[in-house]
């Protein structure tokens, strides 16, 4: 099986022919993030938020800078630098079996919050998103022990039905405005609708660029990697959201796309096995996972990660006429703010829209959240939904957990049983997995 | 692999994961009845305890009722129970349940309370009851309830979301539309009405239960030696087993006897046990605590008859319960701290008139391990000993505990 080659400099072995500009911009418009954030003159405030369900265009009308612990986590593990914050945590008391975005975090900022990409300030004020995650809660206990700075807590109502009842949109909104009470009480500022609707207009440019992105993964060749390049170009959407820079950003990324399309630049050269993949990837050893699906030609058409910051695919869209009753509805749009039904519908519908050969499970030994019952959910696709489907595990942060070999193997095993069963199929044998 | 999350239906007459023999209880329950001593009470609650087939659930179904299992920390039992249903505290399997379905469907890294759960329920022992409520403590418990609507796709189950913020007021409303959605499911498995006269019943009902209990447990606190820990636990255990019924005149009965008792205070150690809110240790485990020389003065041990003191009843029945669950501050791994969790520790201590904490955490169980980082750093500041340790479902040797446990109580003896 040829591998791509033409290596990157940086020994990625991905074209660059394949991430041009799109790649560039991704990357400045996070180091000038960092910048801004590690500016000695700032005089903005910082207030910490989740990713999933967060409040970002409300706090930012008032003036914030918004910190994403889980970014900056996911950061220092791409950057190898996750490993020494998370030995720091564990100094600390933080068990193994904690979830490495907090090791990472809480190690960090005993450290100072010194990392190579920047210097990540003190937050003013944490706003807690409980959607999707208890561990959000316990971690941002810890943050406002440690900080001694007010916690607001937003509880997100758990998805188990399609649509949320009145009931649930109630209790957001009003949420909702007892934040902006906080917050005009912090700044000495008044709320400023005006600002806030015109936040949300670029909140809905970037998604409507961000849905198109991600449905170009139901062309055949698929011209974009919907899991490997998602997690450079989720940045603008979770972070930026509600910025001109991030609606911007998604058109230069889809003009790329189309010229990919134009000029058949694909992900690879040749297209062998669309797959989807469920779960957050190995920040630490990305690259090196990434690898393993080239070697025999898979391609990740549609993952589920990309939404952990909202189901925009779905339908959903931020909207300036409705403007509290759309942050309400976003915030239960978390992907793991799914229930299991509703996460194996999602799946099913992606399976069909993108034309699935197999699956790959990534299951994340500290994240209960994501990974509690992906077994069932493995069982559920190969037998329920007769979708080959291999199930993996390592760790988003800890690179101690992601042993290469053990994990190639695996899929080695699996690819080449796939592309087997596809011989016997072409020949006249039995064609389903 | 093929049959991973196949359910037997109807289920096998006796599970292949059970060690020991099945408990067949009366269905009027009236061994409890007839105990009349706490040797009895408590002979009997061993055996219960003993038997993974849940024998009080299966007792109850042969006089033809129905039963609905709800998983830790706090589910709203007095809806269950006017819907004429009994309501069972599912808390794992204990020691005599072996895992081998559970893993491969729900994951490694994760407590035995889950893995069992879904063992019980991959291997036909949940089959006595009609309907599960799992509350929303957790990503576990909360991912479990989402694999059981998979593999028992017969059996309602609800997910139950518990709000987090406690001082919004539409937290209130919000979680009266929860109740409601529970309250639907009830009606259609029941095919009866929800009546709040009824509800308002159960509610008086389950005060009566936990002012017993309350009674008990100031008992543990004040007076530790008239009663055993494992004596205390186990006469609150059944409280979420039997019908409550048979519970409260079980625990008068009691109650009486261990106030007669003339046992003095040894001099052991009082210490708060924080942690096991969830996922309970073993009997033996409990006993090695006192046997090392430390008095239980407080505990989250079956937290569900103490998350709140009393339901005040008011015209909704349904606001009221709503109320004392979101007006009760409760300090516990699965519910957003009203304070810091400093100050949380030094106000039990000082109601328990504790002088050090052992933590006794589920091995797996993130909640409760995050928890400890930031009690632990308290306890550090203020010079208060405590222990860390960790337990599992299926714990057979202790040495090592007991090494740490005598470590500890020689630690404040001769400080
Ligand atoms: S969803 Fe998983 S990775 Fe994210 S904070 Fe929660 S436990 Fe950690
Ligand atoms: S023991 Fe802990 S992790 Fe397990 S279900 Fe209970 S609260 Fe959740």
């Amino acid at each position: 099986m040829a591998e791509t080659s033409d290596p990157r400099p940086d020994g990625s072995g991905v074209s660059p022919s394949f991430l041009r500009d799109a790649r560039g911009l991704q990357r400045k418009l996070v180091e000038e993030y960092y910048a801004r954030l590690g500016s000695p003159d700032r005089s903005r405030p910082v207030a910490y938020m989740l990713v999933g369900g967060n409040l970002a265009e409300i706090v930012r009308s008032f003036g914030y800078e918004v910190v994403f612990p889980e970014i900056v986590a996911l950061n220092c593990a791409i950057k190898h630098q996750s490993l020494d914050n998370i030995l720091h945590a564990e100094s600390m008391g933080y068990g193994l079996d904690v979830c490495g975005y907090v090791k990472n975090d809480l190690g960090l900022q005993d450290r100072d919050g010194r990392t190579s990409f920047g210097q990540i300030p003190r937050p003013d004020l944490l706003v807690c998103s409980f959607s999707g995650c208890y561990v959000y809660v316990k971690w941002w206990e810890a943050l406002a022990e440690s900080y001694g700075v007010p916690l607001f807590m937003f509880d997100v109502p758990y998805m188990r039905e399609e649509h949320p009842r009145k009931e649930d949109i109630d209790y957001l909104v009003s949420q909702l405005w007892d934040l902006i009470h906080l917050l005009e009480k912090r700044t000495g500022r008044a709320f400023d609708m005006d600002a806030l609707k015109g936040m949300l207009v670029e909140s809905r440019r970037a998604e409507d660029g961000w849905v198109d992105f991600l449905r170009a993964g139901r062309l055949r060749p698929s011209p974009i990697e919907a899991y490997f390049e998602s997690i450079f170009y989720m940045f603008p959407i979770n972070v930026l959201r509600g910025t001109r820079e991030a609606a911007d950003f998604y058109g230069v990324v889809n003009e790329e796309v189309r010229a990919r399309v134009r000029d058949r630049t694909y992900p690879l050269p040749e297209e062998k096995v669309r797959v989807l993949v469920e779960g957050v990837p190995p920040y630490t050893n990305y690259r090196t996972f990434w690898d393993f699906f080239r070697k025999w030609g898979a391609v990740s058409v549609v993952a589920t990660y990309p939404k952990v910051g909202g189901l925009f695919d779905r339908g959903f869209r931020h909207d300036p006429a409705r403007p509290f009753e759309s942050i309400a509805e976003y915030s239960l749009g978390a992907y793991v703010n799914q229930s299991w039904p509703l996460r194996r519908k999602i799946i099913a519908d992606y399976v069909r829209e993108y034309r699935a050969d197999a699956a790959i499970i990534h299951g994340i030994k500290s994240c209960r959240s994501f990974t509690a019952g992906q077994g069932d959910l493995r069982d559920w696709l190969n037998r329920d939904q007769g979708l080959p489907t291999l199930y993996i595990e390592s760790d988003h942060e800890d690179p101690r957990y992601f042993a290469p070999a053990q994990i190639k193997n695996r899929m080695d095993a699996f690819f080449e049983s796939l592309e087997q069963r596809r011989a016997v199929g072409a020949a006249g044998g039995p064609a389903t997995a | 692999m093929a049959d991973l999350l196949a359910i037997q239906d109807p289920p096998p007459e006796r599970a292949d994961a059970v060690e020991g023999d099945r408990v067949e209880l009366a269905a009027d329950f009236r061994e409890f009845g007839d105990a009349h001593s706490i040797e009895e009470i408590l002979r009997l609650a061993r055996e219960v305890l003993g038997d993974p087939t849940f024998p009080t659930a299966r007792a109850w179904r042969k006089a033809g009722g129905r039963a609905v299992g709800c998983f830790p920390v706090y589910t709203p039992q007095e809806i269950v129970h006017s819907f004429g249903l009994l309501p069972v505290a599912l808390s794992g399997g204990g020691e005599n349940l072996e895992i081998s379905r559970a893993d491969a469907a729900l994951g490694s890294f994760l407590c035995s309370i889950s893995k069992s759960t879904l063992e019980a329920a991959l291997t036909g022992l949940l089959e006595p009851f009609d309907a599960y409520l799992f509350p929303y403590i957790c990503d576990v418990s909360r991912n479990l309830e989402g694999i059981f609507s998979r593999v028992l796709p017969s059996r309602p189950s609800h997910m139950l979301h518990l709000p987090q913020n406690f001082t919004s007021p539409s937290a209130i409303p919000f979680l009266v539309a929860e109740y409601r959605s529970l309250i639907a499911k009830l009606e259609r498995l029941t095919d009866r009405p929800f009546s709040p006269e009824q509800l308002g019943r159960s509610i008086e009902l389950f005060n009566e239960q936990r002012a017993l209990v309350a009674r008990l447990a100031a008992l543990q606190r004040d007076a530790p030696g008239k009663i055993g820990l494992v004596e205390y636990y186990l006469l609150r255990r059944l409280g979420g087993l039997l019908p409550r019924e048979v519970h409260i005149p079980l625990l008068r009965r009691a109650l009486a006897e261990i106030e007669r008792r003339e046992r003095k205070n040894k001099d052991a150690i009082p210490i708060l046990l924080v942690g096991p809110f969830c996922e309970q240790p073993t009997l033996d485990l409990l006993q090695l605590i006192e046997d090392v020389g430390c008095y239980v003065v407080g505990d989250e041990l079956q937290m569900l008859h103490h998350w709140c003191p009393s339901i005040v009843p008011g015209p909704d029945p349904l606001e009221s319960l709503a109320t004392a669950y979101l007006r009760t501050p409760v300090d516990i791994g699965v519910r957003l701290t009203p304070t810091t969790k400093g100050a949380a520790i030094q106000a039990r201590l000082d109601a328990a008139r504790a002088q050090g904490v052992v933590f006794l955490t589920a091995k797996f169980c993130e909640p409760a391990l995050e928890d400890v980082v930031l009690y632990r750093r308290a306890l550090e500041h203020r010079r208060v000993p405590y222990l860390h340790m960790e337990f599992e479902e299926k714990s057979t040797t202790y040495e090592q505990a007991r090494l740490q446990l005598e470590t500890f109580v020689e630690s404040i003896l001769f400080d």
